[in-house]
């Protein structure tokens, strides 16, 4: 992937009737960074999220890579987007999954590694390979939707509070894991958890009033930072 | 206990109201009109509870001015030849009564309200039940005292025993409520109306023929048993009463109740997801050799093939069965044979409505959803164009093949039976009967999956959000709901048919290329 890939959303909006959840959106995200996207309760993340996965339309606006100086569309492969609860279909196996992933995105996948070295990566026991989904664990079909979210490389993925509901090994496993990924691809990542948020982004970013607002840090010790980037929640709550 | 009556009513008129406006703003032209705010919006606050009002009084009065009625036009049209018809109306009120008593209870009816009260609101539950089921049995006396006061003349009951049979009626769902309650000190476990067990069900089905059975064969329980049974039915009602106020495990029982059903929509769909997870074949053998999609489609198709197949191949012997049973009847009556005939070449329209209702089309794309699209459409490889219509395409296929299986045996059935009844002039109606079919199975197949893709309705949460897919749902059922009607040689409308299936399957699967890309999403 080209490292001077920018990812620039361009003026999109999002209307609910009449609550307008995304106002004239414009931001630009860049790769080798990980972007803590924070707000309020309802402030739109999920909205965002699901318009740049295109499962929702915008109302106007656009997103799109800029590699080079050159603008290019976004394609579905692009994106990798990561829930926080885990979908996988529960009629395959953890190995049928991957085999069937693999199979059809064999010409995007760049330096193929075999079923099992993937399952290794994640850490997924070789006595888990081959039961059905239906059984694992919530963390186990985390793990499995991160794999497949990230075999193809995808250059940009999206977390919707992805480590919520995981258990400590794993979230320090699949905070390693978006660390040693985030040389490849940019990673917008969703959380409450400010404490994460600050641990693991490069960035942070809030969404409040509608807008993108990138926190600037400069300064500022972690207490500080912390507490501005509250004092900006707080105001949106308070409109 | 007033504070309660309040709530309680306050509670239930809410829920109501809300449902009502709810329901507006889900019909297709006010879906846009409405504000989202609507439920704060006085003037339509009003109406819904106008609405609400009307409803409390209706299901008060008209369901038992109804009930009467059906028993009546049953003593008097169904029954004409006896004439002792207060003993017939008293038979019968008391088969239903028992029936009532234990499938009507209202006090083990896991309804919302309650849910929402008891444990939501931690209203105490023993206040609860004894208004909200004290106003239950009161609506029961006062909604049938009118009309059976009304009645009496026709039925010739006497007017003391008029006034008796609305505390009778209540009487004995109070007893048999109170019979659940001691049930459940003895058992721990709550009665609930809505699930009832083997010999429960095979006791009301024996109601249900012993009081329109019976009469049938000129048997009716002499009116002075019934009115026994019935006076006695009030000292076991307030024996009942006396129970339920008695009884303080109200909560208890409740939470029973609610551990055993699904109150809420979301607890229903991850009930229905639970229950489509259990069709998923834990055999481990199934394997399979092919590769992408054809992979995933084999696999789902071996692990699903409980709830994809079974269906299509008992309606298959089914058919099997009747064909056989026909041409052996036909053999046996050669009398049938002309009109069996005659049937055979001028009834091909019939078999639209029930080709529609074999097809397994809703069940198949529902299958689908739950088990498979509902997790992959969340990935972006899924959703690619070419990914989309591939799969699209191995889906067809499979759907026809189940549907196939059906409408060759009725397809070539039809074509032997018109053989063995006497053939016809036309040799090319054998080829038209069976081609039609097996294209009306072909419609059917392309037209659901058509449809789910073009309006894909679930959510993620595999709740039906889409209103014009339910529309055309509909309007596939009266379309070959009024097939029925329509009268026509077989070689005729065969040839309509086929021509118009294949229309159809062109311009949809070209819909579904053009449009499926965009339209084959999760819901918000």
């Amino acid at each position: 992937m080209n490292n001077n890939i920018k990812f620039i959303i361009d003026h999109l909006s999002k209307s609910f009737e009449k609550k307008e959840v995304l106002k004239d959106i414009d931001f630009t995200f860049e790769k080798g960074k990980i972007y803590g996207l924070l707000g309020r309760n309802g402030a739109g993340k999920t909205t965002l999220f699901n318009c740049l996965n295109r499962d929702l339309k915008a109302d106007s606006g656009d997103f799109f890579f800029e590699e080079n100086g050159q603008r290019r569309e976004v394609k579905a492969d692009d994106i990798g987007y990561v829930l926080s609860t885990p979908t996988v279909p529960e009629f395959l196996t953890g190995r049928e999954f991957l085999k069937f992933f693999i199979d059809i995105n064999e010409k995007s996948i760049t330096d193929k590694k075999s079923i099992d070295e993937y399952f290794d990566y994640m850490s997924i026991s070789p006595a888990d390979r081959d039961k059905l989904l239906k059984d694992y664990s919530h963390g186990m079909k985390n793990k499995m939707q991160m794999l497949v979210n990230i075999i193809a490389k995808p250059n940009i993925l999206l977390l919707d509070e992805p480590l919520t509901s995981l258990d400590v090994v794993v979230a320090e496993e699949m905070k390693q894991l978006l660390r040693n990924l985030k040389q490849e691809c940019i990673i917008i990542f969703s959380t409450h958890i400010l404490d994460l948020a600050l641990d693991l982004c490069d960035e942070i970013v809030l969404l409040s009033h509608g807008e993108l607002e990138l926190v600037e840090k400069v300064s500022l010790d972690n207490k500080d930072f912390k507490d501005k980037i509250i004092e900006a929640l707080r105001e949106d709550g308070n409109e | 206990m007033n504070k309660t009556l309040k709530i309680s009513f306050a509670l239930k008129n809410t829920y109501r109201v809300n449902s009502i406006l709810y329901a507006l703003k889900q019909m297709l032209i006010l879906k846009k009109i409405l504000p989202s705010a609507l439920y704060g919006v006085k003037g339509l606050k009003i109406f819904a509870n106008i609405l609400s009002v009307i409803w409390e009084f209706l299901s008060a009065f008209l369901g038992k001015l109804l009930y009467i009625f059906c028993i009546y036009g049953v003593i008097f049209f169904g029954y004409d030849g006896y004439s002792n018809k207060s003993e017939l109306f008293l038979h019968m009120l008391l088969f239903l009564t028992v029936i009532g008593a234990f499938l009507n209870t209202n006090l083990f009816n896991p309804t919302k309200e309650k849910y929402y009260a008891v444990f939501l609101m931690r209203m105490d539950a023993k206040q609860y039940v004894l208004i909200n089921y004290g106003y239950a049995i009161l609506k029961v006396i006062i909604g049938f005292l009118p009309f059976m006061f009304l009645m009496r003349p026709l039925l010739n009951v006497p007017l003391w025993l008029s006034i008796v049979l609305p505390f009778s009626i209540a009487g004995l769902k109070l007893f048999v409520a109170a019979s659940s309650l001691w049930d459940y000190e003895k058992r721990g476990f709550a009665y609930n109306e809505n699930k009832l067990g083997k010999f429960l069900w095979a006791f009301v089905a024996l109601m249900i023929i012993l009081s329109g059975g019976l009469p049938a064969v000129g048997i009716a329980i002499p009116q002075i048993a019934s009115t026994t049974l019935f006076i006695l039915f009030v000292p076991l009602g307030i024996v009942g009463a006396l129970k339920v106020i008695r009884f303080n495990e109200y909560k208890a029982v409740f939470q029973d109740l609610f551990s055993q059903t699904q109150p809420f929509a979301d607890r229903k769909t991850q009930a229905l997801r639970k229950q489509s997870e259990k069709h998923i074949s834990t055999d481990t053998s199934i394997t399979s050799s092919r590769r992408g999609f054809e992979y995933l489609n084999e696999l789902f198709i071996k692990r699903h093939k409980d709830i994809l197949w079974s269906a299509s191949k008992m309606i298959t012997y089914v058919c099997i069965v009747l064909t056989v049973g026909v041409i052996i009847a036909s053999y046996l009556f050669p009398e049938i044979k002309e009109t069996t005939n005659h049937l055979i070449l001028n009834w091909l329209p019939y078999f639209v409505f029930i080709m529609y209702l074999i097809n397994r089309g809703t069940g198949f794309t529902q299958a689908l959803f739950v088990n498979c699209d509902h997790s992959l459409l969340t990935y972006p490889f899924y959703k690619q164009p070419g990914m989309i219509l591939k799969l699209f395409a191995i889906r067809l296929r499979e759907i026809m093949k189940i549907n196939a299986l059906p409408a060759l045996v009725i397809g070539v059935g039809l074509a032997l039976l018109l053989f063995v009844t006497g053939g016809t002039d036309n040799p090319l109606n054998y080829a038209v009967i069976i081609v039609s079919i097996l294209c009306m199975s072909a419609f059917f197949s392309v037209h659901y999956l058509t449809i789910y893709y073009l309006m894909q309705p679930y959510n993620a949460a595999t709740e039906i959000k889409n209103g014009m897919y339910q529309v055309v749902k509909i309007a596939t059922y009266f379309v070959c709901y009024y097939m029925i009607r329509v009268r026509m040689s077989t070689i005729i409308f065969g040839t309509l048919t086929i021509v118009f299936c294949i229309l159809y399957c062109i311009i949809a699967c070209i819909l579904v290329y053009r449009l499926a890309p965009k339209t084959f999403r999760l819901r918000q």
